[in-house]
C-alpha cells in the first residue's frame, strides 16, 4: 500500500518504521533535523511543509491509500488532511490534541474536513487511566462492546484465592475467563494445569455481572469506601483525568500543578478537585499534603525523569497503587520493573491503534495490553467459516475466543459454544498470533 | 473631572424628569383636586426649566463630551441627579404642606423605594398625591436614569456608565450588548409585569386606583401604599397571593427573566445560583417565621402571612398583611435579618444582595480550606465562573462601607432620641429601602416622630442605600473633586 506520513515525530518515525517492511511510505517533515531519523528506514523523507500542494504532489498523495497526519500542531494536520482529500480520497486519520476541534461529540466534528479517522492520545489515555483508577485494586481495565465485556488484570498477593489450586480446580465465576498469565517478564495462556503464583499478573475477561463477582473474589474485603486520588501534573493529561475522575462520586481527586497560572485555569474550570500549587517531585511538599494516605498516585507529568521521581518518592510514602504516563517508548518496561503497578504510554496506544486500522482490515482492535505483548481484537467471522464448537478450532496457540456478541448480550464461550458465520466475537491473543487470527477467521477455518 | 459635564448630563436627566409630573397632574384633573393640580404643574415647570438651565449651562464643551464621560463623572452625574430628581419630586408634598425635611423624607422615600413615611394623617393627601407617591417609587424601582438612556438618544453611548453606576448589584451582566437597548428592554419587562399585576389585583377586587398603585409599588419593590394600614387594610387573601408573587419577581433578576422568557428556558431559571440561594432563603425564612408564629394565627393564614412577610421584607418592599409591631421578638429578629439580604442582583429590591452574601461565603469557605491547604489553589466561583478579584475586593469593600454607614447612621439616630430597636431597624429599613421598621418606625407607625436631625440622616441613609453605597461614597470623596475643572 502507498502510504503519507504528515510529521516525523515520534509517533511518525515509529509508524514509518513499523510499516516500511510491507508498504510504499513517504514522510513529510518541514524539519530538516528529523532527517536522520528516516535515513535508516525503507521510506521517502520529504522536506516541505504537509499543507503545501507541491509537496504533497511529491509524495504522490494523490495515489495514496492511507494518509496520517501526525504533526504537533492540530490545524496543520487538519489542513493536511483536508487538502490531501481534495484531489483523491485515502483513508485519513488525523491527529489531535486539544478538544477545541472536537467539541462535545468527539467525533464526527472533523468530518466535513475528509478526515476519516481522528486520533486523540491524550483523551485516550486519561480514559485509560480513569478506567484503571477506578477499579480497585486492578493494574489494568477494559471495556468492550458498550459494557458487557470487561477485562481487569491483578498481581496477585500472597494469600490470594485463586492460588489455592490448579486453575482447573478453581471455581472462577461463570462467565469469565483467565486468558493469560504474565510470569518473569512472559506472557502466555494458561491452561487447566496452571498453578498461579504470589507475583503472577493475570489478565481475567468476562460478562459485567461475572467480573463483578470476580473482583469480590481476587480482593476480598476490599469495600468500595471513598477513594482519594493524588494526581501529579497538571498537563492535557493531568487535567482530563481530574475532569473524569470528579464525576465518579465516591473519589477525591486532587491535582499537583507546578505552574501557578496553569493552576488557576484547572481551578476554574474543574469543580470538586483541589488544585495543589506546587512540585510534585517535592518531598517536603508531598508530605505535608499527606499524599502517602492516598489511594491512587497518577503521575502525568511531561518529563519521563520528574515522572519516575514522583512515582518513585509516591511509592517510598506508601502509595498502594502507581499509575505513571511514559512518553519515550522505550522507557515503558524498565518503569515497570522499578516498581510502578502501571506505565502507560499515549503515543504507544495511538500507533498501535493506527498500525492495525491499517493492517487488520475489517477487525477491530480494541485493547493493547501489557506492552504490546497482547491485544484483544473485535471480528466478524467470515461468511465462508464452517460453523463449528469450540473445543473442535484449531485456532492458533495463544488465542481464545473471549466473548461471542449477539445483540447487545455477550456470551463467554465453553468448549460446547458454536461459532458460526457471521458472528461478532472478541478475540483475546498473543503478540505474535495476531495475524494468524485473522487469517484463520476469515477463510473457512480448515 | 469634568464639571461641565457633570452639570450638563444631571440637565439631561432632571429636564425630562420634569415631565413625569403630568401623569399625577392628570389624575389630580380628573378627580377634581385643584389645589394638588397647581402643585404638579408648578413643580413640572420648574423641574424643566432648570433642568433646561442646567443643560444649557454645561456649554457646547460638555455637549460633546457625553459620549466619553468617564467612570468617576458617571458616578457623579448618577448620585448628583439622584439628590436633584428627590429634591423636584419634594415639590407636589411642599405644595401640600408638608415641612421641608419631611417632603424630601417622603420625595426619597420613594424614589429609592424605600417604602418609609413621614405621613401621619392620610385623609390629607389627595388621590393625586398618593398616586404620585407610588409611581416616584415605580421610577424609581428599576432606576430613572436607565429609563432615560432607554429613551434619550443623546445618552445613548455615553449612558452606559450612567446605566452601571445606577444598576444594583455587582452583575454588571447585559441582556443586548447595546447599553440602550439593555435599559430598553429590561423597563419594558418591568412595565409589562406592572401591567399583569395591575390587572390581577383588579380581578381579585381592587378598585383600578388601588390595582394600579399597589402594582407600582410593588414591582419596584417599593411598599407605599394608599391605605394608612398598607395591605392588612384590604383584608383580601387573593390580592395578598397576587402580590406575593409579583414581590417574587421583584426580587428576583430581571435580565435573567428576560431572558428565560425570550429562550423560553425555565431551565435557565434552576441553574442560576443566586435565583436558587433566594428561593432558598424565602423557604427557610418562613418555615422559621411560621413555626415562631405558631399559635397564634390558623394554619393556612400563618403561612400566607409569614410567605408574604417574608418576601415583603427580604424584597425590601416593606408591605405589611399584619402588624408585625404586635409579634414577639423571636419573629422580629427574622424580619431584621432579612433586611441585610436584600433581593437578587439587577432586581429592583435593595438591601445587600443575596449575590454578594453567596460570593462572601464562598470566600470564607475557600479562606477557612486554605489553612488545612496552604498551597491550595482555590477561586472563588459563581455560576462555575471565577470570580475575579477586582470584584471580590468589591464585594468585601461593600459589606465593609455598608455596616460601617448603617453604624454610624443607627448611632446618630439613637443618639438624637429613638430607643434602640427604633434606631437600629430605622437604620436597616432606610439604607436596605426595605420602608418599615420596628417600635416607633413600624408598620403602622411612621418616622415623623423622630428627631429632624434623624429624618435628614436616615434619607442621605436611603440615597446612599440605593446607589450601593460605594456611588455616593466615591463622589463624596474630596479627592474626586479636587481635581475637577469646569471643562477640559
Amino acid at each position: 500500500m502507498h502510504i503519507v506520513i504528515v510529521g516525523g515525530g515520534q509517533i511518525g518515525s515509529a509508524l514509518a518504521r513499523a510499516l516500511s517492511v510491507e508498504h510504499e511510505v513517504f514522510v513529510i517533515d518541514d524539519k530538516p533535523s528529523v532527517a536522520d531519523t528516516f535515513a535508516t528506514m525503507d521510506v521517502t523523507f520529504i522536506e516541505g511543509s504537509g499543507t503545501n500542494e507541491e509537496v504533497l504532489g511529491r509524495a504522490e498523495t494523490a495515489t495514496c491509500d492511507f494518509f496520517i497526519a501526525c504533526t504537533g500542531f492540530d490545524e496543520v494536520n487538519i489542513v493536511a488532511c483536508a487538502i490531501a482529500n481534495r484531489h483523491s480520497s485515502p483513508d485519513t486519520i488525523c491527529l489531535v490534541s486539544r478538544a477545541d476541534f472536537l467539541g462535545a461529540s468527539q467525533a464526527g466534528g472533523l468530518a466535513p474536513f475528509g478526515i476519516n479517522r481522528v486520533l486523540w492520545p491524550e483523551a485516550q489515555l486519561a480514559e485509560d487511566i480513569e478506567r484503571i483508577v477506578t477499579a480497585p485494586g486492578a493494574i489494568d481495565a477494559e471495556v468492550f462492546a458498550g459494557g458487557v465485556v470487561r477485562l481487569l488484570e491483578y498481581r496477585l498477593d500472597a494469600g490470594s484465592a485463586l492460588l489455592a489450586a490448579p486453575l482447573g480446580g478453581l471455581h472462577l465465576p461463570r462467565g469469565s475467563l483467565i486468558v493469560a498469565v504474565k510470569r518473569a517478564g512472559k506472557l502466555f495462556v494458561p491452561r487447566g494445569t496452571t498453578q498461579l503464583e504470589v507475583g503472577d499478573k493475570i489478565i481475567i475477561m468476562g460478562t459485567r455481572e461475572a467480573m463483578r463477582e470476580v473482583e469480590a473474589l481476587v480482593r476480598p474485603g476490599q469495600t468500595q469506601g471513598r477513594q482519594q486520588v493524588t494526581i501529579i501534573g497538571g498537563g492535557d493529561v493531568g487535567f482530563q483525568v481530574a475532569e473524569r475522575l470528579e464525576k465518579v462520586d465516591s473519589v477525591d481527586v486532587r491535582i499537583v500543578e507546578r505552574d501557578i497560572a496553569r493552576g488557576e485555569m484547572m481551578a476554574a474550570r474543574l469543580t470538586r478537585t483541589l488544585v495543589l500549587n506546587g512540585d510534585g517531585t517535592d518531598l517536603e511538599f508531598l508530605e505535608s499534603e499527606n499524599v502517602g494516605r492516598s489511594d491512587v498516585l497518577v503521575c502525568v507529568i511531561d518529563n519521563d525523569e520528574r515522572n519516575l521521581l514522583a512515582s518513585l518518592l509516591g511509592r517510598q510514602l506508601g502509595v498502594p497503587k502507581i499509575v505513571t504516563r511514559v512518553s519515550r517508548l522505550g522507557n515503558l518496561r524498565l518503569f515497570e520493573r522499578v516498581g510502578i503497578d502501571v506505565a502507560l504510554s499515549a503515543r504507544g496506544a495511538a500507533v498501535a491503534s493506527i498500525l492495525h486500522q491499517i493492517t487488520g482490515g475489517t477487525s477491530r482492535l480494541l485493547a493493547v495490553l501489557e506492552h504490546g505483548e497482547a491485544r484483544v481484537i473485535e471480528l466478524t467471522v467470515s461468511p465462508n467459516f464452517v460453523a463449528r464448537e469450540l473445543k473442535r478450532m484449531g485456532t492458533p496457540e495463544d488465542v481464545i475466543v473471549a466473548a461471542i456478541l449477539r445483540g447487545d448480550r455477550a456470551i463467554v464461550p465453553r468448549g460446547d459454544d458454536r461459532v458460526g458465520p457471521g458472528d461478532r466475537i472478541l478475540v483475546f491473543s498473543t503478540g505474535a498470533a495476531g495475524d494468524r487470527v485473522l487469517a484463520y477467521f476469515s477463510g473457512t477455518g480448515g | 473631572m469634568r464639571l461641565s459635564l457633570v452639570v450638563h448630563v444631571c440637565g439631561l436627566v432632571v429636564r425630562p424628569f420634569g415631565l413625569m409630573f403630568l401623569a399625577p397632574l392628570a389624575m389630580a384633573l380628573a378627580y377634581g383636586e385643584t389645589h394638588d393640580a397647581w402643585g404638579f404643574g408648578i413643580s413640572a415647570v420648574i423641574t424643566v426649566a432648570i433642568g433646561h438651565w442646567m443643560r444649557l449651562a454645561g456649554g457646547s464643551s460638555a455637549e460633546d463630551a457625553v459620549e466619553r464621560m468617564r467612570r468617576v463623572e458617571g458616578l457623579a452625574v448618577v448620585s448628583l441627579a439622584w439628590l436633584l430628581i428627590a429634591g423636584f419630586a419634594a415639590g407636589p408634598y411642599l405644595w401640600a404642606g408638608m415641612p421641608p425635611i419631611n417632603a424630601m423624607f417622603e420625595s426619597m422615600s420613594g424614589l429609592t423605594t424605600t417604602g418609609a413615611t413621614v405621613l401621619r394623617d392620610f385623609s390629607t393627601f389627595g388621590r393625586g398625591l398618593f398616586f404620585w407617591r407610588s409611581m416616584t417609587q415605580w421610577l424609581g424601582g428599576m432606576g430613572v436614569i436607565a429609563l432615560f438612556v432607554a429613551v434619550l438618544p443623546r445618552l445613548a453611548i455615553g449612558g452606559r456608565e450612567l446605566f452601571f453606576a445606577e444598576a444594583p448589584g455587582p452583575d454588571d451582566e447585559k441582556v443586548s450588548p447595546q447599553i440602550r437597548r439593555t435599559a430598553s428592554i429590561l423597563w419594558r419587562l418591568y412595565a409589562g409585569l406592572t401591567l399583569l399585576e395591575a390587572l390581577a389585583l383588579k380581578t381579585v377586587g381592587f378598585t383600578w386606583f388601588d390595582a394600579v398603585c399597589h402594582a407600582f409599588t410593588t414591582l419596584a419593590a417599593g411598599g407605599f401604599s394608599p391605605n394608612p394600614q398598607s395591605i392588612a387594610g384590604y383584608q383580601n387573601p387573593a390580592a395578598e397571593w397576587v402580590i406575593i408573587v409579583f414581590m417574587f419577581l421583584a426580587g428576583a433578576n430581571f435580565a435573567l427573566q428576560y431572558r428565560a422568557l425570550a429562550r423560553g428556558g425555565l431551565r435557565l431559571l434552576g441553574r442560576d445560583e443566586e435565583l436558587r440561594a433566594y428561593s432558598g432563603v424565602v423557604v427557610m425564612a418562613t418555615i422559621v417565621l411560621a413555626i415562631v408564629l405558631s399559635g397564634t394565627m390558623a394554619i393556612g393564614e400563618n403561612i400566607r402571612t409569614s410567605l408574604f412577610q417574608v418576601l415583603s421584607i427580604l424584597t425590601t418592599t416593606g408591605y405589611a398583611s399584619v402588624d408585625f409591631q404586635l409579634w414577639n421578638d423571636q419573629a422580629k429578629v427574622v424580619l431584621l435579618g432579612l433586611m441585610f439580604i436584600g433581593g437578587c442582583a439587577g432586581s429592583a429590591s435593595g438591601g445587600p444582595k443575596v449575590v454578594r452574601h453567596l460570593v462572601l461565603a464562598r470566600f470564607t469557605l475557600q479562606e477557612l480550606r486554605r489553612t488545612l491547604h496552604p498551597r491550595g489553589v482555590l477561586p472563588v466561583k459563581l455560576a462555575k465562573r471565577v470570580v475575579p478579584e477586582s470584584v471580590l475586593k468589591g464585594v468585601i469593600v461593600f459589606f465593609l462601607f455598608y455596616m460601617l454607614t448603617f453604624a454610624v447612621c443607627a448611632f446618630i439616630v439613637v443618639l438624637f432620641g429613638a430607643d434602640l430597636v427604633t434606631g437600629i431597624s430605622a437604620t436597616a429599613a432606610t439604607l436596605g429601602n426595605v420602608g418599615p421598621g420596628f417600635n416607633m418606625v413600624g408598620p403602622m407607625g411612621n418616622f415623623a416622630d423622630l428627631h429632624p436631625v434623624s429624618r435628614v440622616v436616615l434619607t442621605g441613609a436611603m440615597w446612599i442605600g440605593r446607589l450601593e453605597v460605594l456611588t455616593v461614597l466615591v463622589v463624596l470623596r474630596p479627592e474626586a473633586w479636587r481635581s475637577g475643572q469646569w471643562a477640559s
